[in-house]
């Protein structure tokens, strides 16, 4: 799943004819200057300023400013570019339209296993939070078409009448549309609001597209946000960046505090030695993950970032029994990694835990342990030792 | 018995390197279990009409590659089972063809990174025509002791470890590849092994989900107990429970949930397969899964690491009840093995094999060419000389610094000559009807032999032969008429006595002025003071007085017109590159160049 911030969110709902207000994404306060005295709309109405990062609670964080007009927004506009949060710096503001408005509606879509669900409700905003017994469903199967008869009885189901019940139902109709053509996995509206001139136009957008369709979306120029409320890491970034490029995959994310560095092989097998970690009262300091026989160098690429997080205490190099993962090949990138964190003078007093089987895992396992004589503080267990037991042993050290 | 993948399975791979991969891999199964290949065909549209190489055992066998996968099934009506190694992007695609072809029952998809709108579309419509989509994203299947499809199981080794090569009594179904190989060796070696273990992917909406295999695993009577591997994420594992706590069931689950870390972790932070995602409102959970398969009666260790004792306590149960009988082990005598290539067995010390050439000069094997046992870069770095090589390469030995300053002069001498002599000339009407640099050259080379550059093996030959035979000049000279002609090495077409060739004169004046015996050299200097007394122009050439010194310095004569080839290979390389460089077009004989002395115009008689 993909994450996709407001704006082209917003670019995606007008793509398909739904109407939202007008909003401008600026990164300096001279371009929301220069984009004011070209557009109407900023001088004259109420405007809304909102942190265009990947970010949850901006409101809690005094990131949402509403009711301004264009002097004010300027000043929020400046105040909040280059803010410094935990882990990020505010580089983008979205700028938008207040839209005078006395209902709030909420409209989503969301993929499922066997099609799509659309939902709908008459209270939006953060009322739908208490009253998630009156979001209505439709369930719409893979492959089938939405028919305006159910789509009708969906909408007065959810307790819409006259000429509102219609606007909603043309409403749903495009979110529909735009969802199933942009291969979305869940499109949320909240609020959805009818204007004084009686338009539904969408407030705010919450979009997840499948990252994997890309390739049949040439104008998804935008970048996707990391999913979890922050922003991603530079050495996150780097790693995506080198996913990006090679066969297999290299995965990162860096979860700050903790003091057990992750190293395991298999998008399965991680998340077991996470669990274990976790089960025996650890703090993980990361997740990693390297499977589908990566080359050598992502790899390394991927272990020298883990080399780096701060405080670690301890490596974990698990890994299930592989099917084509190269052993040798990938700890051959593992140890290049290693080298060169120990001549920078990173790894003192970690401690390296190595289990894992798989193509020519004698030779790999052997290099491994050849890491003794150099003076690392390494264990190597092969297939003959479960799983997760290198996370036991690790935890059992003082 | 088994599921899905059987000893009547019969094999359509879509896709190309990938799939040759794959197939390299079910070949190594197969002769594991000493059956035939059951890769039928190939379908993969760049390379239709040709075949794809497979090694099964100790032979090769061509399986045809097709452009569409009916044409495949009309060619090989046995095939039932398509998998997909076909790009993202063309996937859905490709896979909609096997799914619609009647032959085919089940497909096994192992692309990863596939929409998964696509994945969904395709589910559907296998479930509408009551086919088996497996994956996307999954690493394959295996039956032991019938067939393998994909590359589960890995490495060779690894199957037999794992005792793939005969069935046990634990069925496997998981998401993740390296998991599902995993547990096929826990239950080896906690139990007697599988009968079929299952990928079916990591994506949020696989094909097929645990349910579809359990059903099947319960109608299968030589499994007697599933383990499912599950992730946090989707409701597959709780449809699994469902399942399973509906009515009594035949076979025992055992169930392992990753995910419980989620608990703990920063508030929205996920990771894991695609699919592993905890719904909107925490539906899907690790613990929640647990909770309901436990509920429905699985047996649900707490963790990964107890997987292997459940294991080892359904199957001491399942002896117990006579349900299963213990399986000997395979005597090692009997344990398969794949034949070993003969590097492998060279590297074994286990055979012997007469070479087809012999090498005395240099040695590539290393991480750098060897030059009679000299590394290369060590003899830079002591420096040593191109010379050098030459006499390590041409003569097995070192030669001394003043032999290398003595060869450095001859090639220098003899680089190049003009572009009017016939390897140069030729070389450049090569390189003026665009011919390639190293044919072109070639061409050069051609010209150099008795009457042009080549005569210097023959000087060295004759002149070393009066030296060992202690001949007179004059003897040597009745001896060259009567049996050989010419003396090669003496004359020249433009110099002689009056208009004497510099590079000669150059060169004998610096062997002269060595400390060194030059019995070849000052022969060979007898012998013109006599030949060109007779004619003005039979005087040492440059061949003659090179093949002399060097036979002096004791290369052998095999080796000496090598030293002319050489040096003259940069001349031509020159004058290729010159023309190149000038972008000069192509060339031909002027008509007053030649004396057409051919009849003159005539009349055709007619054919008899």
């Amino acid at each position: 799943m993909a994450k996709v911030l407001e704006g082209p969110g917003m670019g995606l709902l007008r793509k398909w004819g739904i109407s939202t207000p007008n909003y401008v994404v600026v990164t300096s306060s001279d371009e929301f200057d220069q984009l004011s005295q070209v557009n109407d709309w900023l001088q004259k109405g109420k405007l809304v300023v909102k942190a265009h990062e990947a970010l949850g609670s901006r409101f809690k964080l005094g990131l949402v400013k509403v009711g301004l007009d264009l002097e004010a927004a300027k000043v929020a506009v400046r105040e909040m570019l280059g803010k410094k949060l935990e882990t990020v710096t505010i580089r983008q503001v979205i700028v938008s339209e207040a839209v005078d408005h006395k209902e709030e509606y909420y409209a989503a879509a969301k993929s499922t296993r066997d099609g799509v669900d659309l939902l709908v409700a008459t209270c939006g905003g953060i009322e739908v939070e208490s009253n998630w017994d009156k979001v209505k469903h439709l369930s719409i199967e893979t492959g089938e078409t939405l028919s305006d008869s159910a789509i009708s009885s969906l909408v007065k189901d959810a307790g819409f009448s006259g000429d509102t019940a219609a606007k909603m139902a043309e409403f749903l109709k495009k979110l529909y549309t735009c969802f199933d053509n942009e291969d979305a996995q869940y499109v949320e509206v909240n609020p959805v609001v009818l204007s004084g001139q009686g338009e539904l136009v969408a407030l705010d957008a919450v979009t997840l597209l499948d990252g994997d369709a890309k390739f049949r979306h040439k104008d998804w120029t935008f970048p996707f946000a990391a999913e979890f409320g922050r922003a991603y890491t530079k050495n996150e970034e780097e790693v995506m960046a080198v996913d990006a490029k090679v066969k297999g995959s290299v995965k990162l994310i860096e979860i700050p505090g903790g003091n057990i560095a992750m190293l395991p092989a298999g998008g399965g097998a991680s998340v077991y030695y996470s669990d274990a970690v976790v089960a025996r009262g650890g703090k993980l300091a990361n997740y990693a993950e390297y499977s589908g026989d990566p080359p050598d160098w992502a790899v390394e690429v991927l272990t020298e970032k883990v080399c780096s997080l701060p405080n670690i205490k301890h490596i974990i190099v698990g890994g299930a029994i592989a099917n084509f993962t190269d052993v040798k090949k990938t700890f051959g990138g593992i140890i290049n990694a290693f080298r060169k964190a120990k001549a920078e003078g990173k790894l003192q007093g970690v401690k390296i835990w190595v289990r894992r089987g798989g193509p020519n895992e004698l030779q790999g396992l052997a290099a491994m342990r050849a890491l003794q004589d150099e003076g690392f503080d390494i264990q190597v267990f092969d297939r003959k030792t479960p799983l997760t037991d290198i996370v036991d042993m690790a935890m059992a050290t003082k | 018995m088994s599921i899905l993948a059987t000893k009547d399975t019969h094999v359509v791979i879509q896709g190309g390197l990938a799939g040759v991969n794959a197939a390299r891999r079910m070949a190594e199964f197969r002769y594991m279990i000493k059956q035939p290949l059951n890769v039928s065909a190939f379908v993969y549209p760049p390379d239709a009409g040709k075949t794809n190489e497979i090694i099964c055992g100790t032979e090769l066998v061509m399986i045809p590659i097709y452009k569409t996968v009916a044409e495949a099934t009309a060619n090989h009506p046995e095939i039932n089972t398509s998998l997909v190694y076909i790009g993202a992007d063309r996937a859905y695609a490709g896979t909609m063809e096997a799914l619609n072809d009647s032959h085919i029952q089940t497909v096994s998809m192992i692309t990863e990174g596939v929409p998964e709108k696509d994945a969904k579309l395709l589910g559907k419509h296998a479930r509408k025509l009551g086919k088996t989509f497996n994956g996307p994203s999954s690493i394959g299947v295996v039956s032991a002791g019938e067939c393998r499809l994909g590359v589960i199981g890995g490495a060779f080794d690894n199957l037999v470890a794992c005792k793939l090569y005969r069935p046990g009594s634990f069925g496997v179904v998981t998401k993740s590849g390296g998991l599902s190989n995993e547990i096929i060796w826990i239950c080896s070696q906690f139990a007697d092994g599988i009968t079929t273990a299952i990928g079916i992917g990591g994506d949020a909406y696989p094909g097929t989900d645990y349910v579809s295999y359990l059903e099947m695993f319960e109608n299968d009577p030589q499994t007697k107990a599933v383990v499912i591997v599950g992730e946090m994420g989707g409701d597959l594992e709780e449809r699994a429970a469902e399942w399973y706590g509906a009515k009594k069931r035949r076979i025992k689950l055992l169930a392992v949930v990753s995910g419980f870390c989620q608990e703990s972790l920063p508030k929205g932070m996920k990771f894991g397969h695609a699919g592993a995602k905890e719904g909107l409102k925490g539906e899907g959970s690790a613990r929640a899964k647990s909770e309901a398969l436990k509920k429905a009666g699985a047996i649900v260790p707490d963790t990964f690491g107890a997987l292997g004792p459940a294991i080892k306590a359904t199957h001491e149960e399942l002896l117990k009840t006579g349900q299963v009988k213990p399986i000997p082990d395979l005597a090692p005598a009997d344990v398969p093995k794949l034949p070993k290539t003969v590097q492998e067995s060279m590297k074994d010390k286990e055979v012997l094999v007469t070479p087809l050439i012999k090498s005395t000069i240099s040695d590539d094997r290393g991480d750098e060419p060897l030059y009679q046992g000299y590394p290369a870069s060590e003899l830079i770095n002591n420096g040593y000389d191109i010379p050098h090589i030459i006499g390590l390469l041409w003569d097995n030995r070192l030669v001394s610094k003043q032999e290398a300053e003595i060869i450095k002069r001859i090639i220098m001498l003899s680089a190049d000559h003009g572009p009017c002599v016939s390897g140069a000339l030729t070389t450049i009407i090569a390189a003026c009807a665009g011919i390639g640099l190293s044919q072109a050259v070639a061409a050069g080379m051609i010209m150099i032999g008795p009457r042009f550059g080549g005569a210097v093996t023959d000087a060295g030959r004759w002149f070393k032969y009066a030296i060992d035979n202690k001949l007179s000049v004059d003897d040597f000279l009745v001896y060259m008429k009567k049996n050989v002609g010419p003396v090669p090495g003496i004359g020249h077409r433009v110099k002689s006595l009056k208009n004497p060739d510099k590079r000669v004169k150059e060169l004998v004046g610096y062997v002269k002025s060595l400390n060194m015996a030059t019995p070849h050299l000052d022969f060979a200097l007898e012998v013109e003071k006599i030949t060109a007394v007779k004619k003005d122009n039979l005087i040492l050439n440059v061949d003659g007085t090179m093949a002399a010194v060097l036979v002096d310095i004791g290369f052998p004569v095999d080796s000496l017109n090598g030293f002319f080839i050489l040096s003259r290979t940069i001349g031509m390389i020159g004058h290729w590159t010159d023309q190149k460089r000038q972008g000069s077009r192509l060339i031909r004989l002027f008509d007053y160049l030649v004396n057409y002395a051919s009849p003159k115009r005539r009349e055709v008689p007619p054919l008899k």
